[in-house]
């Protein structure tokens, strides 16, 4: 695995009408799986967005860094935006136009090649979820950002979506997903990032910070890092993350700590 | 070494060319499945046939067809126009989908382009196709003399139907860009039903209202042919006379500045869709510098 990055946050901004929503965050992005974990409104969405260039950062600078590609970054947003009279494959088949590739080879890699000719409206959540993962890495970008790919889903799709993102991570490729489910990111996520308050409040590979904070597993992390009033902050970027850090337990508050 | 630049250009060129038509054939399918767009036309057909019998029906010739037709013309045209373009760059934006297609290789001003086409061509089925049934009531319905294919004064005859149909392609092109950059700007729905209402009112009514604005206060007469071809309406009118009523009926001319109004119809084509392109381009660095003015502010 490369140990240049692909990308870089440096000292990265977002307010929202003066609100605040990151501050100061810089985080490099190697290959692997980077998960993004944090409370509600903490700012795990506006993160990808910077990252992904949908976002763009009041301060300080959100930069690719990786190899060339005709499609460097591919990004699913937290809610799945296609035009719900298309088919899967038409869908997929429009992406493809523009960077290059097969769609009905994107939709077997998700496992949707029995949907293809179902309208995306048609689909269930989990479904729609993985037509998005099929979208995000339409091209081959080196860089797969993907907003709470499990979000609603039933843990079986959880557990799917999750290894199908996991599974476009490679050598020279990066996946960063933000998620809640702490379980799947403990088994598929080679690094972890907290935030916590618009703030990463640790970052790096999931072992160390593990092994640092003397804790077994990811979840154990998020409770020795995360402040005691997780999930009680939610904000515009996250909102729609459901409930499903209703039941995170309190920790730690610790800001200001970054990678870099 | 010149070679392979060449082919290197020419195969970039391909690409880009190639993403505009992808973006286009999206957006065409799109249209092609809004049930609502036929109900559009055969509203238009249906109102087109009754400001033609109200005005004395087919058999009064192409000219008069077009006499009849051009007021409802000035407002329906643009209405068209602002129905089939006020979502047209809203509907990506507001769904999110915008953001996923900007990391893929089509650049915004190909995107804007893309759809641009594709809701034209919409534009052009939905008005010229009622518009040309129409002429071909006349034809079927009018005196014998209007059979003759005349090009000097004092005839009435079906080309000149013909240019009116084409004269319509540059007016509705451009409420349709103007229509176009409301979408890009807007950031709702509602939002973009307001400005496009707006919009649509000051265009048809704001031209010829600021023109006897000019008068009243003392512009000299002479001004307004100028005057008349820096609006939408006013250009296309003018030109209507010109090429069209005026050719028939009134050789000496001087309605409008002929040049002028054509210049016009692109300029505001062209403009729309450069708003449109820079909205989309420029947006979100706009609303950065928004965001550092307020707190700026605030402090």
């Amino acid at each position: 695995m490369s140990d240049d990055p692909l990308a870089e946050l440096s000292g990265v901004a977002r307010t929202y009408g003066g609100v605040a929503v990151l501050e100061d965050v810089s985080v490099a992005v190697f290959p692997g799986v980077t998960a993004v974990i944090g409370p509600n409104g903490s700012g795990k969405s506006t993160l990808l967005g910077a990252l992904a260039g949908a976002i763009e950062p009041t301060d300080g600078r959100a930069r690719y860094v990786g190899p060339d590609a005709g499609r460097p970054i591919g990004y699913l947003p937290q809610r799945v935006p296609f035009r719900e009279e298309f088919t899967a494959r038409e869908t997929l088949a429009f992406y493809a136009g523009v960077a290059g590739g097969d769609p009905d080879e994107a939709l077997a890699r998700v496992g949707l090649s029995d949907a293809a000719d179902r309208r995306v409206g048609a689909l269930s959540g989990g479904m729609r979820r993985l037509l998005g993962i099929a979208q995000a890495t339409v091209g081959d970008p080196p860089l797969v950002v993907l907003d709470e790919p499990t979000s609603g889903l039933d843990p079986g799709m959880r557990e799917r979506a999750f290894r199908t993102a996991a599974d476009a991570s490679g050598a020279d490729t990066a996946v960063v997903v933000s998620s809640h489910d702490l379980d799947l990111v403990d088994e598929h996520a080679d690094r972890v990032v907290v935030l916590d308050r618009g703030r990463v409040a640790a970052a790096g590979p999931r072992d160390r910070l593990c092994s640092d904070h003397g804790v077994d597993d990811v979840a154990g992390l998020y409770r020795a890092v995360v402040a005691g009033d997780a999930g009680g902050s939610g904000d515009a970027a996250d909102a729609g993350s459901g409930d499903a850090d209703r039941d995170e337990p309190s920790g730690v508050h610790v800001t200001g700590v970054s990678e870099r | 070494m010149t070679d392979l630049g060449a082919t290197g250009g020419s195969a970039e060129t391909r690409r880009r060319v190639g993403a505009v038509a992808t973006v286009f054939r999206r957006e065409l399918a799109t249209v092609l499945r809004t049930p609502g767009y036929g109900v559009l036309a055969v509203g238009l057909l249906a109102l087109l046939g009754g400001t033609l019998a109200v005005g004395g029906g087919g058999d009064t010739g192409f000219v008069p067809a077009v006499v009849d037709l051009l007021l409802v013309t000035e407002v329906v045209v643009p209405l068209v126009a602002f129905v089939v373009g006020y979502r047209a760059l809203l509907v990506d934006a507001e769904s999110g989908e915008l953001a996923v297609i900007r990391t893929y290789p089509v650049s915004v001003a190909g995107y804007v382009v893309g759809v641009v086409l594709a809701r034209a061509l919409a534009f052009l089925a939905i008005v010229v196709g009622p518009y040309a049934l129409i002429g071909g009531v006349v034809w079927a319905t009018a005196a014998p003399d209007t059979g003759i294919f005349a090009t000097h004064s004092g005839v009435d005859s079906p080309l000149l139907y013909l240019r009116f149909l084409g004269l319509l392609v540059p007016f509705g092109a451009a409420y349709l860009a103007v229509a176009t950059a409301v979408s890009a700007v807007a950031s709702s729905r509602r939002g973009a039903v307001a400005i496009a209402v707006l919009a649509l009112v000051a265009g048809v009514l704001g031209g010829d209202l600021a023109v006897l604005r000019s008068l009243a206060s003392g512009a000299d007469a002479s001004a307004i042919p100028g005057l008349l071809a820096s609006t939408p309406n006013g250009a296309f009118r003018g030109l209507v006379f010109e090429t069209v009523v005026g050719v028939a009926f009134a050789p000496e001319g001087g309605f409008v500045a002929v040049r002028r109004a054509a210049v016009s119809l692109v300029a505001w084509t062209v403009g729309g869709v450069g708003v449109s392109t820079a909205a989309l381009a420029y947006g979100a660095r706009i609303d950065v510098l928004l965001e550092g003015v307020r707190a700026r502010v605030a402090e």
